[in-house]
């Protein structure tokens, strides 16, 4: 900058650091840190590692007893709906904010596509629900029109849900490939070890030409576009199938994205303490900052306020409808057995972020909307927890009607978790935390090809007496 | 005749810019020459001309197909067996649209799948002449012509300044 005696500027100043220098020195430290793999990071692994083996084990118990007791799954499939609300919904964190062209995101944009690695877990942990769900013969209300129409198979909801949860799996491993392609190029040229040897074998030969860029940016925002599209779906499928239906009364056309949307707020929240535990233990404090808190931190006060106007807009069709089934299945969820369960969820997923994150000082910190997201997810673990373990109860009793319940057919008490349903939730848990951190073991969690292009598009310059960092548009 | 490729390096993106302008004014075609890149700038930067853009034709076809098969499935059961139900008409929309919709998701979801392993190109076998300081960020001009006129695309590439020794390849 050139000034006077008076310090006014009297040339324009603008200042961009593109050199080959820059994007080398980038490069290189990124690198150096993905190469590292610390005794924190083995010790971290290998405790979770032996609580994915006792979730092998509880599921081992649980499978022996057989699917004939519906109530005893009840929370196998809360923590697989709870992985899918979580780890299968991380990615949007990547996918809405790249299409919207925002900067901030890039140092996270990767640590949210690794998370659908753990979609391949949670494929794995679908498997056994295929046995558990009834057929459509058993009478109970479904989107199918059984027994309305004939040539309808009894089995639509397996063969429906399973193609649509693959597919979700399917485009989450090709946005990650995708997006890691040219960082696998790095490894091919520059990695060391088994890093280089499957560096060279993923990255297929990509040399970066122009046409591979295009291809590859176009590509990405297809996939991202059906990703979300699938993820809505698969969600409407899971809450649908495996939750209301086998509440008889339970009609509820807002609640399947109410569950989508539980999703992204707890996806949300995972990316949240995802880089919060890479910032600390990852090495990565000098890329991941406040921009990247204070940014998703909105969008996590953005969701935890709709995660009300959700909840109160169901509510409030059973509160005044006041059907003898609609009364039923308020007692079930919020007035019943569970209401101190609800109450605490209500609390930890809207309360506490809500009058929490209103305040600037907490919203942009660093420590405030990690904290916030804990609070988000174990909220989300526990509403899980409440509506999957009540609909399983219900569905393992003989109801006298599968199209409404009547008020005595209410259960009076929360079914208390096994030794099997604690491995499991713990064990899957763990093992989905595991999936992603043997991942950064070969996948750089930080997108090395985004932020050299963020060299491109960012120039400070003069503005009036002072300045300011200017961000361009990409492509 | 047997194809070689040549890459020259540079540090900065107008010399690049510069060594496309020579190759076409020694009479290189595009398509003859690529530019190499660790990050990817915006189109047009090195006055190259913007790739031919059909990406969308895979999910679009894929959609149809799928929209297709699962519209004939529904349809074709509710025909194989005309019940009515609820006053409602035989070919109802509301039954027919969570299989239509997951359909054509289906179709375009492996279809675009397809489509990125077709486009891509890749696995790329030979790498033809590469340097790993692209990946460094350097950029790189490549030219990929007949082995006679690898000594006219060098002398446009060094003209522009290389960064080091011009690197051969081959096809």
């Amino acid at each position: 900058m050139v000034t006077d005696p008076g310090d006014r500027v009297v040339e324009s100043y603008v200042e961009t650091d593109n050199s080959v220098e820059t994007r080398k020195a980038v490069s290189d430290g990124l690198l150096g840190i993905h190469n590292v793999t610390s005794n924190t990071f083995w010790q971290f692994a290998a405790f979770f590692g032996i609580l994915f083996l006792l979730g092998v084990v509880g599921f081992v118990m649980r499978l022996s007893s057989g699917f004939d007791d519906k109530a005893a799954w009840g929370y196998y499939v809360a923590v697989f709906a709870f992985l899918m609300t979580t780890s299968s919904a991380a990615p949007m964190v990547a996918i809405a904010p790249r299409i919207a062209n925002s900067h901030w995101r890039r140092p996270i944009s990767r640590a949210a596509e690794i998370w659908t690695l753990a979609g391949c877990l949670n494929l794995i942990l679908y498997i056994p629900l295929i046995w558990l769900l009834p057929s459509l013969e058993n009478g109970r209300r479904s989107l199918w029109f059984y027994g309305q129409q004939e040539g309808v198979p009894a089995y639509s909801p397996h063969i429906w849900a399973t193609l649509a949860i693959v597919g979700l799996v399917l485009l989450g491993l090709s946005l990650l490939w995708l997006s890691t392609l040219p960082d696998f190029a790095v490894l091919r040229d520059h990695g060391e070890g088994w890093k280089k040897k499957w560096g060279g074998k993923l990255a297929l030969g990509w040399r970066g030409t122009s046409a591979q860029w295009n291809w590859q940016h176009h590509r990405m925002g297809v996939v991202g576009a059906f990703y979300f599209m699938m993820l809505v779906f698969v969600h409407f499928f899971i809450s649908v199938e495996f939750l209301m239906v086998h509440v008889p009364g339970w009609i509820d056309s807002l609640y399947p994205i109410t569950h989508a949307h539980n999703a992204l707020q707890a996806g949300v929240a995972t990316v949240m303490l995802t880089m919060f535990f890479l910032r600390q233990f990852g090495g990565y404090k000098d890329y991941i900052g406040l921009d990247q808190f204070w940014g998703l931190g909105k969008l996590l006060l953005a969701l935890s306020l709709l995660w009300f106007w959700f909840w109160f807009s169901s509510f409030n069709v059973f509160w005044y409808g006041k059907k003898p089934s609609e009364q039923a299945v308020l007692e079930l969820f919020v007035k019943g057995p569970y209401l101190y369960l609800f109450i605490t969820i209500f609390i930890l997923v809207f309360i506490l972020p809500w009058f929490t994150m209103i305040w600037n000082p907490v919203r942009r910190s660093i420590w405030g909307p990690p904290i916030l997201a804990a609070s988000v997810l174990l909220g989300t673990l526990l509403d899980r927890i409440r509506l999957y373990v009540a609909s399983w109860d219900v569905a393992g009793k003989n109801m006298v009607s599968q199209l409404e319940m009547k008020m005595s057919e209410v259960p009076t008490k929360i079914p208390a978790p096994e030794i099997a349903d604690i491995f499991i939730m713990v064990g899957f848990i763990g093992g989905s935390i595991l999936t992603f951190m043997l991942a950064t073991r070969l996948i750089p969690a930080i997108n090395l090809w985004e932020q050299k292009e963020m060299l491109l598009y960012k120039a400070e310059v003069q503005f009036h007496r002072t300045k300011v960092t200017i961000m361009g548009k990409s492509r | 005749m047997a194809k070689r490729s040549v890459l020259g390096l540079y540090s900065e993106e107008d010399s690049a810019a510069d060594a496309l302008d020579n190759l076409r004014e020694a009479g290189f075609e595009e398509g003859e020459y690529e530019i190499l890149t660790g990050v990817p700038y915006p189109e047009g930067t090195f006055g190259e001309a913007e790739p031919e853009h059909k990406l969308y034709r895979w999910p679009l076809i894929g959609a149809a197909c799928g929209f297709t098969i699962a519209l004939l499935i529904t349809a074709g059961t509710e025909l194989a067996y005309p019940l009515i139900t609820g006053g409602k008409p035989i070919l109802s929309i509301p039954a027919m649209a969570i299989i239509m919709y997951e359909g054509s998701m289906l179709g375009a979801i492996i279809f675009t799948v397809i489509g990125i392993i077709f486009e891509s190109r890749l696995p790329r076998i030979f790498m033809g002449a590469y340097s790993e300081k692209i990946t460094e960020g350097h950029i790189g001009v490549t030219v990929t012509t007949d082995e006679t006129r690898t000594d006219v695309a060098e002398t446009a590439l060094n003209k522009a300044g290389t960064d080091g020794e011009i690197i051969r390849g081959w096809e």
